[in-house]
């Protein structure tokens, strides 16, 4: 049931005890298969049911599509060069990716070919990772509990359990990171042939055996490259949000092992809350590293395809 | 020494690494920025590469140790 609803069954002795660990879980984990949002069939034995990580990246998307598109339409459709009103932070965050993160690393030849990609992964995992951190959610979980008691399978039951961070899902930040895999083989093949590009895997001037004991490290390199792009992502926004969820959680353990509400309460208010809000504090900054070092790293490697001369 | 005590002692000693890892590259890009600050972000720039990929190997060793507690059948 949502989080802070648990506190309403604190006070009478709860036939379940507060299960720590599976709330945690439950909330930093997608809707399961069964649960799915939309239900879709099943096609070639991929199910294609929509759960609430895919709802999210569609979410974020959308949200993402209008805010740029209408704030670039008018900006194009003004007179004056001069940005005005959002357009400047849009403008700001822009040419700062383009020139401190694009341009060093991938070099002035090839800065308009890949700026659209790098520049997307920056504004969607930033909108994914934010978006994650609001608790629209639990919210609307509230507003279901009070106002509009929905049924336990309805869509708005579905739809308010489980996390929206999206990427905090491994898989879909695979996806992001197979992108990545693909750009730099094709940035290579771009710049130097796809037959240069391959023998640029390992360096040149080296002895023989060397050279033969390199060429399997570098292509597990090539492999690991993505992976850790994958890991460190998703494991940065879950783990912030484990972290979140387990210290409010301490409001329920000490209420059901008082057995009082007021215990809770008083946790909650002393020492619960305070550190949670300290730690969403943080979660920002973590939210912004953490999109800017996907960039930064994809920019890296696909720049290291491009110019492998040191 | 059954696997949860084994993972325990993994996670904290990859703690221990990265701490020391990105102690030392922090202690270098601020004695580099001191000496010479107009080569400041050519300097921030070379670190920020070394610090994420030992960032990225932390993060591997955590998820391993993650896995060795969740499948330790």
């Amino acid at each position: 049931m949502p989080f802070f609803l648990a506190m309403t069954q604190g006070s009478e002795h709860a036939q379940e005890a507060f299960d720590a660990g599976k709330v945690i879980i439950g909330h930093v984990s997608n809707t399961a298969h069964e649960h799915a949002l939309f239900v879709l069939p099943t096609v070639f034995g991929i199910d294609f049911s929509v759960t609430k990580h895919v709802f999210m990246l569609w979410l974020v998307a959308a949200i993402i599509f209008v805010t740029v598109t209408a704030l670039v339409r008018g900006y194009v459709r003004q007179t004056h060069r001069v940005p005005t009103g959002p357009m400047n932070v849009l403008e700001v965050g822009v040419e700062f990716i383009r020139d401190t993160v694009i341009s060093p690393s991938i070099g002035h030849d090839w800065v308009d070919a890949w700026t659209p990609l790098i520049l997307t992964f920056f504004v969607f995992i930033l909108g994914a990772n934010v978006i994650g951190l609001i608790p629209i959610f639990d919210v609307l979980g509230l507003i279901n509990h009070y106002f509009i008691h929905a049924g336990e399978g309805s869509f708005i039951d579905r739809l308010v359990h489980g996390s929206s961070t999206a990427t905090g899902n491994f898989n879909v930040t695979a996806g992001l990171a197979v992108i990545t895999f693909f750009a730099i083989i094709v940035a290579g093949t771009r710049a130097h042939g796809f037959i240069r590009h391959a023998l640029n895997l390992v360096p040149k001037g080296l002895p023989l055996p060397v050279t033969i004991f390199l060429v399997p490290i570098e292509i597990l390199g090539m492999l690991v490259k993505p992976f850790a792009l994958t890991m460190r992502l998703a494991a940065n926004m879950t783990g912030g949000h484990i972290a979140i969820l387990a210290i409010l959680s301490f409001v329920f353990i000490f209420s059901s092992m008082l057995n009082s509400a007021g215990a809770g309460i008083g946790v909650g208010l002393a020492f619960s809350v305070p550190l949670a809000a300290a730690i969403s504090g943080l979660e920002i900054i973590v939210v912004l590293v953490q999109a800017y070092v996907f960039t930064l790293l994809s920019a890296v490697f696909i720049g290291m395809a491009i110019d492998s001369h040191h | 020494m059954d696997p949860l005590a084994g993972a325990g002692l993994g996670l904290g000693l990859v703690v221990i690494g990265a701490g020391i890892g990105i102690g030392k590259l922090a202690a270098g890009t601020a004695e580099g920025v001191a000496r010479q600050p107009s080569a400041a972000s050519q300097i921030v720039g070379a670190t920020n590469l070394a610090l994420f990929l030992l960032e990225g190997v932390a993060i591997l060793a955590e998820v391993f140790c993650l896995l060795i507690v969740l499948f330790k059948k």
